[in-house]
C-alpha cells in the first residue's frame, strides 16, 4: 500500500497541514520522512498531522512523526494530529507516543484551535 | 361326530333302555325262577312219591300174598301134597315172586321130622327143593329163626342164594301159629317169598329225574339192594364211594331215613359236570331207606331254557329299543346336523350355503329361521366392508403418496445425515401417523450452518398441510442473511396470514458459524434444547417468544450459544418428553437427558436411533401419541488452515509481506482491526529482521501463517544473527517527554501489545520467531 502526502501551507498564521493517505509504513516512511523534514524545517509555528485518510502505520512510520516532534518541540513549534482513526489511535495509545501533542478529534476541534492561536498571535 | 347331540342321546337312550329292560327282565326271572323251582320241587316230589308207592304197593302185594298163605296153614291143615301144590301155585301165579317155601318147624305137631318145600323160578321154570335134605339145617337160617324169635313178619337182609335161585335176594318170611286143645298158641311154621334184587331194582329204575338219574334202596342194615348199575349191590354204604360226600353224611342220612324223615344232601357230581343231590327217605312197608340220586343241572335243565329264552328276549328287546331310539333321533336331529354342517360352511366363508327347510314351530325350526336371518345381515355387512375397505385402502394409498411427499420436503426425506469438516448433523422424523406435522430443515452457505426445528400443533394431515406451509417458508429464509430472531417475526406474519384454522407451530431456529461454533437462535415456544458437553447434559436456557402463525407482528429474542469442541446438541420436539407410556407416565426431559447422557460414547447417527430406541420402548404398547423428531449436532473445532510464504530482504519486503498476506487473510474471513493489526505485528517483525539480523539483500525468510479456530499464529524464520527480539531488541520507554525520549525501539512493543502470546527459539541456525492472537468472538456473523 502506498502513501499519499499532500501539504498546505497557512503562510499568514504559519501553519502547515499535511495530509496523509495510505499506509505508513517501513516502505513508505523514508519518503514522508524527507517530505516532513522538508515542512518542519520551514519552521511554521504549528505543523498540523491531518490522518483523515490514514489506514495504517507501523512503528516505522511513529518514528519519523517522533522524530518531527522532538524537532518542532526545539525549534519551540508545535506538531499537532488530527482525524486519527481508531486503530491509529490505537497504536498511538498502545505506544504512549506523544502524550502532549495536540490531538484533534475532527475538524471543528482544528478549527477552534485556529481560532484561538490566531487571536493569540494578535495579542488579544 | 361322535360328540354330537344325536350321538350323545343314543347312547344315553340306549344304556337307558337297556338298563330299564334288564332291570325288568331281571325281575321276572327272579320270580319265574323261584316259581319254576317250587314246581320242579313238587314235580320230584310227586315222582319220587309214585315210584316208592309203586313201590310199596309191589311189596305189599308179595307180603299180602306170604301172609295169605301164612294164615291159610293157620288155619287148616293141609297133606303135604295139598301144601306143595298152593306153594307152587303161588310162585307161578305171583311175578314178583321168585321163589316161595313153607317150613314146618320139627316136631311142632304130630311128631313130625321136619317139612320143608321150596318152589323157585330158573330159566322161567318151576323147580322144586327140599329144605330138609340140605346139610345146613334150615332152622338154623335167619329167615326162620327171626320171625320166630320176633314173633312177627320180617324182611330179611339181601344175601346170595345158593344152591337155590343163585341170585340176590331178600326174603320176607311170616310165623305161622297155631292153637291146640287148649287154645294156648304154638309156632307151627313159617312162610317165606323171595324177592330177586334184580326185580326190586326194576321197580326202582322207574324213578326218572333226568337222564342220569337213578334210584337208591337199602336195606335196613344198611346194605345196598338197588342202584344204577347194579355194580354195587350188596355192599354196604359205607364201602360205597360217592365223591364228595363223606361216610359222616352218609350216616346221618341213613339214620334220619331209618327213623322216617327225609333228608337231601348236594355235592359234586363224579363227573365234575355240576352238582348232584341225593334224597333220602323210608319205604313205609319195609322200613328200608330209600332215595334217588339225580343231577341238578338236568333237573333244573327247564329253568335253563327259560333263562336263555329270558336273555334272547332282552337282546332282541334292546335290539329293537335301540333301532327306534336311532331311528327316532335320527329324525328329531337331522335339521339340526344340516343345519350345523351349513354353519360350518358359511364359517369357511361359503354365505351362499343353502340352509336346511324348516317347518314347524320348534326350536330348531326358529334356529334355523334365525340362522337364515343372521346370513342375509352377515351378506349385506360383508359388502358394506368390502366398500369400506376399498375406498379405506384408496384413501390410505393417497395417504402413503402424502407421505412420500411430505418427507421429500425434508432433507433426506425424514432421516438425515450430514458431516461437513467439523460438524455432523442427524436428524429424524416419526410421524405418529402416516403425515405429521413435524419438521427439520437445514442448509448450509459457506461457515453457516442454518437449522429448524418445528412442530406444527395437532397431528395428521391438518398438520401435515400447516407443516408444507411452513417448511417451504423456513427455507426460503434458509439462504438470506436474516438473523434468526427477525427471520423469526417474518415468518410469523407470513404464517398468521390467512390461517383461519388458527393453526401454529413452535420453531427452533438457529444459525450455526462453523468456523468459530458460534450458534444464535431464535424460539418460537419451542422446546429448549439439551447440550451434553464433557460428561454432563443443561437444558439450554433460552428467551423465547410465542408459536408462530397466532399473532402478528411478535418480536422474537435473539440467543446465543457457544459451542465447544466434542459438544452435542439435541434439538428435539415435544413428542419426545411428551411420550406416555401404558401406566401414564410420561418420558420426560429428565429421562430424555439421561438417555443422551446414556449414548453419549455412540457416534451421532447411533445416538439418535438409541434415542427414538429409548422413547419407544419406555412407551412400550401405549401408541405414539404425537410426531417425534429429534435433530443432534456434534460439533468440533474447524481444523487449522494454513498459508507460507517465502520473502527476499530488500526495499519492498513489508510490501510484499502485505500483499501475500492480505488475500490470505481476507480468505480467512477475518475482521479488519484483527488483520490490520496482525499486519502491523508481521512488519514490524520483518522490519527489525531487515534491520539487525545482518542479512545481506538477497537472503531470505519465511513466513508462516496458521488459522485456527480460537487464534491466529505467525511463524517468522529467519538465518540471521542468533538473536531474541524479545529480549534483546532495544525497547523505548514508553510515555517519556518528548525531550527525552528516544527515536525507535517501538516495533518490539507493537509485537507484544498487538499479540497474546509470544515465543522466541533458535534451531539448526534459524531465528523462529512465533507468535499467537487470539480471535476475538464473532459477534455478527454478516459483519
Amino acid at each position: 500500500m502506498d502513501l499519499t502526502t499532500t501539504v498546505a501551507v497557512d503562510e499568514e498564521n504559519s501553519v502547515a497541514r499535511v495530509s496523509l493517505a495510505g499506509a505508513l509504513n517501513t516502505d513508505t516512511a523514508p519518503a514522508f520522512e524527507l517530505r516532513l523534514q522538508d515542512v518542519v524545517d520551514k519552521n511554521y509555528a504549528l505543523t498540523v498531522l491531518d490522518m483523515k485518510d490514514l489506514d495504517y502505520i507501523s512503528s516505522a512510520g511513529l518514528r519519523v512523526i517522533f522524530k518531527a516532534a522532538k524537532q518542532t518541540r526545539g525549534r519551540g513549534n508545535k506538531l499537532a494530529a488530527a482525524n486519527r482513526k481508531p486503530h491509529i489511535d490505537k497504536v498511538f495509545e498502545i505506544l504512549k507516543a506523544l502524550p502532549d501533542m495536540a490531538v484533534f478529534a475532527n475538524e471543528q476541534e482544528l478549527d477552534d484551535y485556529l481560532d484561538s492561536m490566531q487571536s493569540q498571535v494578535r495579542g488579544d | 361326530m361322535s360328540n354330537s347331540i344325536s350321538t350323545r342321546l343314543i347312547t344315553v337312550l340306549t344304556a337307558a333302555a337297556a338298563l330299564i329292560i334288564s332291570a325288568g327282565m331281571l325281575l321276572d326271572y327272579r320270580v319265574s325262577r323261584e316259581e319254576i323251582l317250587q314246581r320242579l320241587t313238587e314235580q320230584a316230589v310227586a315222582e319220587t312219591r309214585v315210584v316208592i308207592s309203586d313201590m310199596e304197593s309191589w311189596l305189599n302185594s308179595v307180603e299180602a300174598t306170604t301172609r295169605l298163605l301164612a294164615s291159610i296153614l293157620e288155619q287148616r291143615q293141609y297133606s303135604e301134597a295139598g301144601l306143595q301144590q298152593m306153594l307152587r301155585d303161588v310162585v307161578s301165579n305171583n311175578n314178583q315172586i321168585f321163589g316161595a317155601a313153607i317150613a314146618v318147624i320139627p316136631g311142632s305137631a304130630e311128631g313130625n321130622e321136619g317139612f320143608a318145600p321150596y318152589f323157585y323160578v330158573r330159566d322161567g321154570q318151576i323147580h322144586f327143593a327140599d329144605l330138609t335134605s340140605d346139610q345146613a339145617s334150615y332152622t338154623e337160617q335167619a329167615w326162620f329163626t327171626e320171625p320166630l324169635s320176633r314173633r312177627e313178619a320180617v324182611w330179611s337182609e339181601p344175601y346170595f342164594d345158593k344152591g337155590g335161585g343163585e341170585v340176590n335176594m331178600t326174603t320176607f318170611s311170616v310165623p305161622v301159629y297155631r292153637k291146640d286143645e287148649t287154645g294156648a298158641s304154638y309156632p307151627y311154621a313159617v312162610v317165606t317169598a323171595d324177592v330177586t334184587l334184580a326185580a326190586i331194582n326194576t321197580a326202582m329204575q322207574q324213578l326218572h329225574l333226568g337222564a342220569s338219574s337213578y334210584g337208591l334202596l337199602f336195606s335196613r342194615k344198611g346194605i345196598l339192594m338197588s342202584s344204577r348199575s347194579g355194580q354195587n349191590v350188596m355192599k354196604h354204604y359205607s364201602e360205597l364211594h360217592f365223591k364228595g360226600l363223606d361216610l359222616d353224611g352218609w350216616r346221618l342220612m341213613f339214620q334220619r331215613a331209618l327213623r322216617g324223615e327225609t333228608s337231601t344232601r348236594d355235592f359234586p357230581c363224579a363227573d365234575n359236570s355240576g352238582r348232584c343231590t341225593i334224597r333220602l327217605g323210608r319205604l313205609g312197608i319195609t322200613g328200608w331207606p330209600v332215595g334217588v340220586g339225580y343231577h341238578q343241572n338236568e333237573v333244573l335243565s327247564p329253568l335253563h331254557h327259560f333263562e336263555l329264552k329270558t336273555a334272547a328276549i332282552s337282546a332282541i328287546t334292546l335290539l329293537l329299543v335301540v333301532l327306534a331310539v336311532y331311528a327316532l333321533i335320527s329324525r328329531l336331529t337331522r335339521p339340526l346336523s344340516e343345519l350345523t354342517r351349513a354353519t360350518e360352511d358359511m364359517a369357511r366363508g361359503n354365505l351362499d350355503t343353502p340352509l336346511p327347510r324348516a317347518s314347524g314351530e320348534d326350536e330348531v325350526a326358529r334356529l334355523v329361521r334365525s340362522f337364515s336371518s343372521m346370513n342375509r345381515d352377515l351378506k349385506s355387512y360383508i359388502a358394506d366392508l368390502e366398500s369400506v375397505t376399498a375406498s379405506r385402502s384408496r384413501l390410505e394409498g393417497e395417504l402413503a403418496a402424502a407421505r412420500d411427499i411430505q418427507m421429500s420436503m425434508l432433507p433426506e426425506g425424514g432421516e438425515a445425515l450430514l458431516n461437513v469438516e467439523n460438524i455432523t448433523l442427524w436428524a429424524k422424523v416419526a410421524p405418529a401417523r402416516t403425515v405429521g406435522g413435524d419438521l427439520y430443515t437445514y442448509y448450509r452457505d459457506g461457515d453457516q450452518l442454518f437449522l429448524a426445528v418445528g412442530d406444527v400443533s395437532d397431528k395428521g394431515v391438518p398438520a401435515a398441510l400447516f407443516m408444507a406451509r411452513a417448511i417451504s417458508l423456513i427455507q426460503q429464509l434458509a439462504g438470506t442473511a436474516t438473523p434468526p430472531h427477525q427471520a423469526m417475526t417474518e415468518l410469523n406474519n407470513a404464517l398468521e396470514r390467512d390461517n383461519h384454522s388458527c393453526m401454529f407451530v413452535t420453531l427452533f431456529l438457529g444459525v450455526l458459524d462453523l468456523r468459530t461454533g458460534r450458534l444464535r437462535f431464535a424460539s418460537a415456544g419451542h422446546t429448549a434444547p439439551a447440550l451434553l458437553r464433557e460428561g454432563g447434559v443443561s437444558v439450554q436456557n433460552q428467551a423465547t417468544g410465542p408459536a408462530l402463525g397466532l399473532v402478528p407482528d411478535q418480536l422474537y429474542p435473539d440467543n446465543s450459544l457457544q459451542l465447544q469442541n466434542g459438544d452435542r446438541l439435541a434439538i428435539y420436539t415435544d413428542g419426545i418428553d411428551e411420550a406416555f407410556n401404558e401406566r401414564a407416565e410420561m418420558f420426560g426431559s429428565e429421562r430424555f437427558n439421561r438417555a443422551l447422557l446414556a449414548s453419549a460414547h455412540l457416534s451421532t447417527a447411533q445416538a439418535g436411533q438409541s434415542l427414538f430406541t429409548a422413547v419407544t420402548d419406555f412407551a412400550g404398547k401405549q401408541p405414539q401419541s404425537d410426531d417425534i423428531t429429534l435433530m443432534l449436532l456434534d460439533y468440533a473445532w474447524p481444523a487449522a488452515a494454513s498459508a507460507t510464504g517465502r520473502f527476499t530482504l530488500g526495499d519492498t519486503l513489508t510490501g510484499h509481506v502485505h500483499g501475500w498476506m492480505e488475500p490470505v487473510l481476507a480468505d480467512w474471513e477475518l475482521a479488519e482491526t484483527f488483520k490490520t493489526e496482525l499486519t502491523l505485528v508481521a512488519e514490524e517483525i520483518v522490519s527489525n529482521i531487515q534491520k539487525y539480523a545482518g542479512l545481506a539483500d538477497d537472503a531470505h525468510i519465511e513466513l508462516l501463517m496458521e488459522r485456527h479456530h480460537d487464534k491466529l499464529v505467525l511463524e517468522v524464520r529467519d538465518p540471521g544473527l542468533a538473536f531474541n527480539p524479545l529480549r534483546e531488541a532495544r525497547r523505548s520507554t514508553l510515555g517519556e517527554d518528548i525531550e527525552s525520549a528516544e527515536i525507535g525501539g517501538l516495533g518490539v512493543h507493537l509485537i507484544t501489545q498487538f499479540t497474546d502470546r509470544q515465543h522466541y527459539h533458535h534451531e539448526d541456525g534459524i531465528n523462529v520467531l512465533r507468535v499467537e492472537k487470539d480471535r476475538p468472538p464473532k459477534l455478527d456473523g454478516h459483519s
